[in-house]
């Protein structure tokens, strides 16, 4: 359904050559991926790693500097229009009018998208049934809560039934039930109905019912996969130990042990353990070296470990590659 | 295409109905404007080489069409600075990844603001029988032509200047540097016969100028003189220019999809 082929993007520099900001600026690299129909992808990474300039790309906003990306078989360069009545976009900034009224809203949708009038109850009807909007329809959108509004946008985007939904961090400034509730009825909808979709997030809770994980990071996709699968990589059992001494801790159990160990921050990670391999581990640690240890944990390696797991991995090949 | 514009056209009514005190605003304050310099200035206003009909005119009639283009100018420009407003609140990137002709986007702004900016103006024209205009059915009609053909300008113009401002103080700033200007060097507030040389060639080349013409000689000029009068043939045909040099350039500015290096 989506395909991205070495997709390349650069932000021009300004005029002002040499200055602070001006500099042309990589923001994705080679980014190839794939999103077989009515899959839910996560696409995750830290700030600043290219999220945003690909969800720009994704909806036509910005053109890359260089790949290709085609949506059902349409090549997003040169045939944006036919791709364009294809897509539904939530996006961060809610793009509802707050002063129109929640019916007003749904009917500028139809109107965009030139729906037929005739059908317009029906499909109100239908993207309606799961919100508690029903009662609000006449209200403005200004007099609701985070939540209801978070609601009046993903229905109206549903209205126009896309085949490809792209959200971008949609659940940003929901309290948790809210975001919840929103992720709920999201993934249902997605489901009955096989939209595909891909949806910007760093919130791992959100990602680990989804069909596949993509994980950015400083422009590059350093993987994508179910989430069992990334899980995986890092064995069956992770220990995390924050000992007084981060760098030299690291060092002494590099030497020592020959599982893989990493440094993340103020934590010490030893990763890739078989199953049953991490309370032996952990009593060899504890009894080995007490006294440098603050904390110690025994945990099922969940996506937020993955996610340091691969994005600090990354951090040390370039650093070790910038050794001369 | 036409019912996306209208519908977009239809949403600007909505939010300008829905602030009262931009409804008071934009009609009250030309309207003081109008009186207030109008009645101070009455006497001290001699013009020279004024038109056919218009010879020994009061300054409250010459103001008042210069009132209008003033109007026409502010109601188009307002509108336009909603785009600003729009873009920072998430409304038009919907907009622009819905399947919509890009003409349709330019239009519904266009036409809302133009829409918005006649409103306003039709009520201010029923001050005319005070002050002893009385158009013929004919120059009414034209009138009513000269109004939306400046509308559209103006907005269009609104819309090339807004389209890649960030922030609305930046607009401001435009307003007052080129936008005011403009309409001070018109003949809204003095005859281009009392200027400078110099300036009486900047007026005639200055499209506001142009509009101006189209919005004051239909008061004193019926259809059939209307017609045969070079002076506003040309301001037509310039202000026809003005529109659809406007319409294109925006229509262009929101076609570009920003690029890679």
């Amino acid at each position: 359904m989506l395909q991205l082929i070495n997709v390349c993007h650069t932000y021009a520099g300004g005029r002002k050559k040499g200055k602070d900001g001006t500099v042309p600026r990589p923001a994705l690299t080679d980014v190839s991926f794939t999103v077989p129909q009515g899959e839910f992808v996560i696409l995750s990474g830290p700030n600043g790693s290219g999220k945003s300039t690909l969800f720009r790309i994704l909806c036509g906003l910005t053109l890359p500097s260089s790949g290709t990306i085609t949506v059902d078989g349409l090549d997003l360069r040169t045939q944006m229009a036919a791709i364009r009545p294809l897509l539904g976009v939530v996006f961060q900034s809610p793009a509802i009018d707050k002063q129109l009224t929640v019916i007003e809203n749904l009917r500028m949708q139809a109107d965009l998208y030139t729906l037929p009038r005739r059908e317009l109850t029906a499909r109100c009807d239908e993207v309606l049934a799961w919100t508690d909007l029903k009662e609000r329809l006449s209200q403005r959108v200004e007099t609701l809560s985070g939540g209801l509004a978070r609601q009046v946008e993903l229905a109206k985007v549903l209205l126009t039934r896309p085949k490809l939904l792209l959200l971008d961090e949609p659940t940003t400034g929901l309290d948790p039930s809210s975001r919840r509730n929103f992720l709920m009825a999201l993934r249902k909808i997605q489901k009955e109905q096989g939209i595909t979709t891909l949806m910007t997030s760093h919130i791992f809770s959100d990602a680990e019912t989804v069909d596949r994980v993509a994980i950015l990071r400083q422009g590059q996709l350093l993987a994508c996969d179910t989430p069992a699968a990334l899980k995986c990589t890092l064995g069956c059992e992770v220990v995390v130990i924050v000992p007084r001494n981060p760098e030299e801790f690291a060092r002494t159990l590099r030497d020592n042990l020959s599982y893989p160990v990493q440094l993340c921050g103020d934590e010490v990670r030893v990763e890739g353990l078989g199953l049953g391999a991490g309370v032996p581990l952990l009593e060899n640690i504890m009894d080995r070296w007490r006294g440098e240890i603050q904390t110690i944990a025994l945990k099922k390696p969940d996506l937020e470990d993955v996610f340091v797991h691969v994005t600090g991995q990354v951090e040390q090949s370039r650093s070790e590659g910038e050794q001369p | 295409m036409m019912r996306t514009a209208l519908a977009l056209a239809g949403r600007e009514m909505i939010r300008f109905v829905r602030q009262p005190q931009r409804v008071a605003g934009t009609v009250l304050q030309p309207l003081l404007f109008w009186l207030f310099l109008g009645l101070g200035m009455g006497n001290s206003f001699r013009p020279s080489g004024m038109a056919a009909g218009m010879e020994g005119i009061s300054y409250l009639e010459y103001f008042y069409p210069g009132i209008m283009v003033m109007m026409l100018l502010f109601a188009g420009v307002f509108s336009s600075i909603t785009i600003i407003e729009d873009r920072d609140a998430g409304f038009l990137q919907g907009v622009l990844v819905a399947p919509v002709s890009r003409l349709a986007i330019v239009l519904g702004k266009v036409l809302g603001g133009t829409a918005i900016a006649l409103i306003q103006v039709v009520l201010f024209s029923f001050a005319a029988p005070f002050i002893g205009l009385m158009p013929t059915a004919g120059g009414a009609a034209m009138l009513v032509l000269g109004f939306i053909l400046t509308g559209l300008g103006f907005t269009g113009l609104g819309f090339v200047l807004a389209w890649s401002m960030r922030s609305t103080a930046g607009f401001h700033a435009i307003m007052m540097v080129f936008l005011m200007p403009l309409w001070m060097l018109s003949g809204a507030l003095f005859p281009t016969g009392g200027a400078p040389v110099w300036m009486g060639w900047v007026m005639m080349v200055n499209p506001v100028y142009h509009a101006l013409n189209m919005i004051r000689l239909p008061f004193y000029q019926d259809l059939a003189t209307l017609w045969s009068n070079g002076a506003w043939l040309t301001s037509l045909a310039v202000t026809l220019a003005w529109v659809v040099i406007c319409l294109g350039l925006s229509m262009v500015r929101v076609e570009r999809r920003e690029r890679g290096a």
